[in-house]
C-alpha cells in the first residue's frame, strides 16, 4: 500500500466522478427516493370514502350515520339508491365501503331482535378492505352504548402504541428508507464505476500500471465512500426535519451503523463490478441483488418476527435487517448502546463488510481472462 | 408498406440475437413479478405474540385460544412485564398482552376488567390490524347482546390474499419500465454502436423507421405481457379475472404505446445507456409511486392527486384493477380508456417530434 498512489487515484476519481455528472448520483438518486416513497406510502386508511344507504331513516340509523361522519377514518355520502347502483359504485371504484341499513332497524333493535347490517368492502386493494372492515366493526360495536347494555362484566382493552403513538405513516417508512437508499446509492455507484471502466477500456492502464489490487481498491471505494458518508447526514437532516421524525436513540451509533453500512454496500457493488462486464448490466444486477432485500427482507413492510421458514433465514442472510434494526432504534426506541442485540448487530454489519471486501480482493483480476 | 415491415423485422431480430436483454425481459415478465407477489405480506399473518398471565388462567387461556393461525403465532410466555417490555424492545415480538392479577377477578364480579396491550407500532401496518384482530376476538368472547350484526362482504378478494394484488401490481411497474427502458435503448444503441449514421443514410422516411423501430418493442411487450399474464397470473398465482381480458390487453396495447413515447423522449436526449438508464428512473420512479400502485391516489397529499391525473400509469393502474378485480363493464371502463389515449397520444406525439429532430 503506497499512500502516494491512492491518492493520486483518489483525486484522479473524484475528479472524473465531477466531471462526468455521476456526482448527481449518491444524492440526487437517494433524496428522490426518501422523499417520494415517504409522502407516498401511506399505511394508515383514512377518509375511507363510504356510501350509506340508510333505508330505515329511524332515530338509530341517523346516529350510526352520525358516528360514521365524525369520524375521521371515514368520508360518508348518504344517498338514496338502490343497492345495486351502490354496488356498481363500488365497481366503478367510487367508494371504498357500501353499507346498508336495512328498513326495519329500529324497530327490530329495540324489540331485541337481531338485524343484519350489510357491509360491502372493495377488496382489490387487500389490506386496506381488512382494515376498513375492522373500523366498520369498531364504530358498530361502538354504538352498543345507545342500547344501554350493562357493560360491566365486559373485557376492555386497554392498548399502547409504543414508539410511535399516533402511528404515524412518517415515523413507520422513512427510517426504512434509509435503510434502502444507502443501500442502493453506493452500490450502483461501485459496480459502475468499475464497469465502465471496463467498458471504455481504461481498465487496462490499471492492468498494465504497477497499483496493486488493494491500492486500486482503496482509492476506488474510498472515494465513493467519501461521498456517500456526506450523504448521510442529508438523509438525516432529511428525515428529522422534513418528516419531522423523533430521534431518540445516539447518534454515534446511527453514524457508526450507517458507516458500517455503506461499507457493506461498497462491497456489494465491487462484487457486482467483477461480474458484469458492461454499465448497463452492472446497473440491473445491483438493482436486482438490492431492492428486493431491501424492501421485503428489510423488517419495513413485513416485521421479521412474523416471518417463517425460508423468508426467516433469508431475512438473516441479508445486512439490511440488521441495519433497519439499529436505525429504527436510534430514530423511535432508543435503547442505544444499552442494548446488546444493537451491539451484536453492529459488529455483524461490519464482519458482513469486511467478508465482502475480502471477496472482492480475492476475486479481482488484474490480468484479461 | 415494406420498408416497415423490413425495419420491423429487422428490430425484432436484433433484439432476440441479443442474449442478454432477452433474459432481462423474461426474467422481470416472471420471476419478478412472482417473487414480489409472494414475498411481500402487507396483511398480518403470523404475529408473532409474547403473554405475561397473572391471573389465574381460566378466561385469559379462553381467550388466547381464539388467538391462533394464520394470523397469530403460538403466543410465547414471559415472567414479568419487564421481561415482556424487553423482547418488544428489541423486536422479538410485535404484540404483548398482560393479564394482571386482578383480571379473573374482576371479570366474575363484573369489575370492568381489563387487558393491556403493548403493541410495537414501528411495523407499519401490521401492528394496527393486529390490534383490530385481538379488538374482535375480545369483543365475540365477550357476546355482548348487541341486535346488531354485521354481515361483512370482501368483494373481489374474499380472503383477502395479497399476493393476487401485488402480483397484477408490479406486472404494470413491469411493463412501465421495460417499455421505456427498451424503446429508449432501441434508439440509442445505434447511437453508441455507431449504426446511427447508416440509418441517416438510409433513403426512407424517418418517420417510418421511428414508428417501426417503437412498434417492435411494443410487440415484444406485449408478447411479454401475454406470457406474464398466463404463466404467473393465472397460472402460479391464481389471479381470478372477472372482467374481459381482451379489455385487458386493447388498454396495455394503448398504454405501452404511451410509455414508448416517454421512451423516445428519453432516447432523443440522451447520448449513450448510461444516461438512459438514470433518466428513466428519475423519470419514471415518481410515475410508478405516484399512480397508486402502493397508495390509492385519493389517500395521498392533495398537491400529489393533481399530478397524479398527469400520469398514464395512475389511469392504466384503476383500469386494470378493474378489469381483473372489480369485473367492471365496459363504459365503467371508459374513462381509464379515455385518460389513457389523450395522455398517450400527447406523450407519443412529442417523443415523436423530439426524436424526429436528430434525423
Amino acid at each position: 500500500m503506497r499512500l502516494r498512489v491512492i491518492k493520486a487515484y483518489f483525486l484522479k476519481e473524484m475528479i472524473e466522478l465531477i466531471r462526468t455528472k455521476m456526482i448527481t448520483m449518491p444524492y440526487l438518486m437517494p433524496l428522490l427516493i426518501v422523499i417520494l416513497f415517504g409522502y407516498g406510502i401511506k399505511m394508515q386508511v383514512t377518509g375511507v370514502r363510504t356510501l350509506i344507504l340508510d333505508n330505515d331513516n329511524s332515530q338509530i340509523s341517523r346516529k350510526l350515520i352520525l358516528k360514521f361522519e365524525h369520524s375521521k377514518y371515514f368520508t360518508t355520502m348518504v344517498k338514496n339508491i338502490s343497492e345495486k347502483d351502490g354496488l356498481r359504485e363500488i365497481k366503478k371504484a367510487n367508494i371504498d365501503a357500501l353499507i346498508i341499513i336495512p328498513s326495519s332497524f329500529e324497530k327490530n333493535s329495540l324489540k331485541g331482535i337481531k338485524t343484519e347490517i350489510g357491509v360491502f368492502t372493495d377488496a382489490s386493494f387487500p389490506s386496506r378492505a381488512t382494515t376498513i372492515s375492522n373500523y366498520i366493526q369498531g364504530v358498530i360495536l361502538d354504538l352498543a352504548n345507545d342500547f344501554n347494555i350493562d357493560d360491566s362484566g365486559v373485557i376492555n382493552i386497554n392498548t399502547r402504541n409504543l414508539f410511535n403513538q399516533a402511528l404515524r405513516d412518517e415515523e413507520m417508512i422513512v427510517p426504512g428508507l434509509l435503510g434502502m437508499v444507502l443501500l442502493i446509492s453506493p452500490a450502483i455507484l461501485t459496480a459502475l464505476i468499475i464497469a465502465k471502466e471496463k467498458e471504455m477500456g481504461t481498465i487496462f492502464n490499471f492492468y498494465s500500471s504497477s497499483v496493486s489490487k488493494g491500492e486500486f481498491l482503496v482509492a476506488k471505494l474510498s472515494s465513493i465512500f467519501f461521498l456517500v458518508s456526506i450523504n448521510i447526514f442529508i438523509v438525516f437532516l432529511v428525515a428529522s426535519y422534513l418528516f419531522d421524525l423523533p430521534f431518540r436513540g445516539s447518534f454515534f451509533l446511527f453514524w457508526l451503523a450507517s458507516e458500517f453500512y455503506v461499507f457493506v454496500a461498497l462491497g456489494f457493488g465491487l462484487l457486482v463490478s467483477i461480474i458484469a462486464s458492461s454499465q448497463i448490466v452492472a446497473i440491473i444486477v445491483t438493482l436486482m441483488l438490492t431492492i428486493i432485500p431491501a424492501f421485503m427482507y428489510s423488517g419495513m413492510i413485513m416485521p421479521i418476527s412474523s416471518m417463517s421458514g425460508e423468508a426467516f433465514i433469508t431475512a438473516h442472510i441479508y445486512p439490511v435487517m440488521y441495519y433497519n434494526h439499529i436505525i429504527y432504534d436510534t430514530f423511535l426506541i432508543g435503547q442505544g448502546f444499552s442494548s446488546s442485540t444493537n451491539i451484536l448487530y453492529l459488529l455483524l454489519l461490519f464482519t458482513y463488510g469486511v467478508i465482502l471486501f475480502i471477496l472482492g480482493l480475492l476475486f479481482l483480476k488484474k490480468e484479461i481472462k | 408498406m415494406k420498408i416497415f415491415i423490413t425495419i420491423l423485422l429487422k428490430e425484432l431480430i436484433s433484439f432476440f440475437r441479443s442474449f442478454g436483454l432477452v433474459i432481462l425481459v423474461i426474467y422481470f415478465f416472471t420471476a419478478e413479478v412472482y417473487v414480489a407477489a409472494t414475498g411481500v405480506e402487507i396483511e398480518a399473518k403470523n404475529v408473532a405474540l409474547g403473554v405475561v398471565d397473572k391471573s389465574a388462567g381460566g378466561i385469559s387461556k379462553k381467550i388466547l385460544s381464539n388467538l391462533h393461525s394464520p394470523e397469530f403465532k403460538t403466543p410465547k410466555f414471559y415472567k414479568s412485564q419487564k421481561e415482556l417490555s424487553d423482547a418488544i424492545y428489541n423486536k422479538n415480538i410485535m404484540v404483548g398482552m398482560v393479564f394482571d392479577e386482578q383480571f379473573e377477578k374482576n371479570y366474575y364480579k363484573k369489575l370492568h376488567p381489563t387487558v393491556n396491550i403493548l403493541i410495537d407500532s414501528t411495523t407499519a401496518s401490521q401492528s394496527l390490524m393486529a390490534i383490530g384482530y385481538i379488538q374482535n376476538i375480545v369483543m365475540k368472547f365477550n357476546n355482548l347482546k348487541l341486535p346488531v350484526e354485521l354481515k361483512m362482504h370482501k368483494l373481489f378478494n374474499q380472503n383477502a390474499e395479497t399476493k393476487i394484488f401485488m402480483g397484477v401490481s408490479e406486472l404494470l411497474s413491469v411493463i412501465t419500465l421495460l417499455t421505456t427502458i427498451l424503446t429508449a435503448i432501441a434508439f440509442v444503441k445505434e447511437k453508441e454502436s455507431g449504426t446511427w449514421d447508416i440509418m441517416l443514410l438510409m433513403p426512407v422516411n424517418p418517420k417510418m423507421i421511428i414508428l417501426a423501430k417503437s412498434l417492435s418493442q411494443i410487440i415484444i411487450i406485449m408478447i411479454g405481457v401475454v406470457l406474464s399474464v398466463g404463466l404467473v397470473l393465472f397460472h402460479s398465482l391464481d389471479v381470478p379475472i372477472n372482467g374481459n381480458l381482451l379489455h385487458f390487453f386493447i388498454l396495455t396495447f394503448f398504454y405501452v404505446a404511451t410509455t414508448a413515447g416517454i421512451g423516445l423522449f428519453i432516447a432523443a436526449v440522451s447520448k449513450n445507456i448510461m444516461q438512459i438508464s438514470q433518466l428513466s428512473i428519475v423519470i419514471m420512479m415518481p410515475i410508478i409511486f405516484l399512480s397508486g400502485a402502493w397508495t390509492p391516489i385519493y389517500a395521498m397529499h392533495p398537491l400529489l392527486q393533481y399530478l397524479s391525473a398527469l400520469a398514464p400509469l395512475s389511469y392504466y393502474i384503476e383500469g386494470c384493477q378493474s378489469i381483473f378485480f372489480r369485473g367492471t363493464s365496459f363504459i365503467d371502463l371508459l374513462p381509464y380508456f379515455g385518460g389513457v389515449l389523450f395522455l398517450g397520444v400527447i406523450l407519443y406525439w412529442y417523443g415523436f417530434r423530439k426524436i424526429g429532430k436528430l434525423f
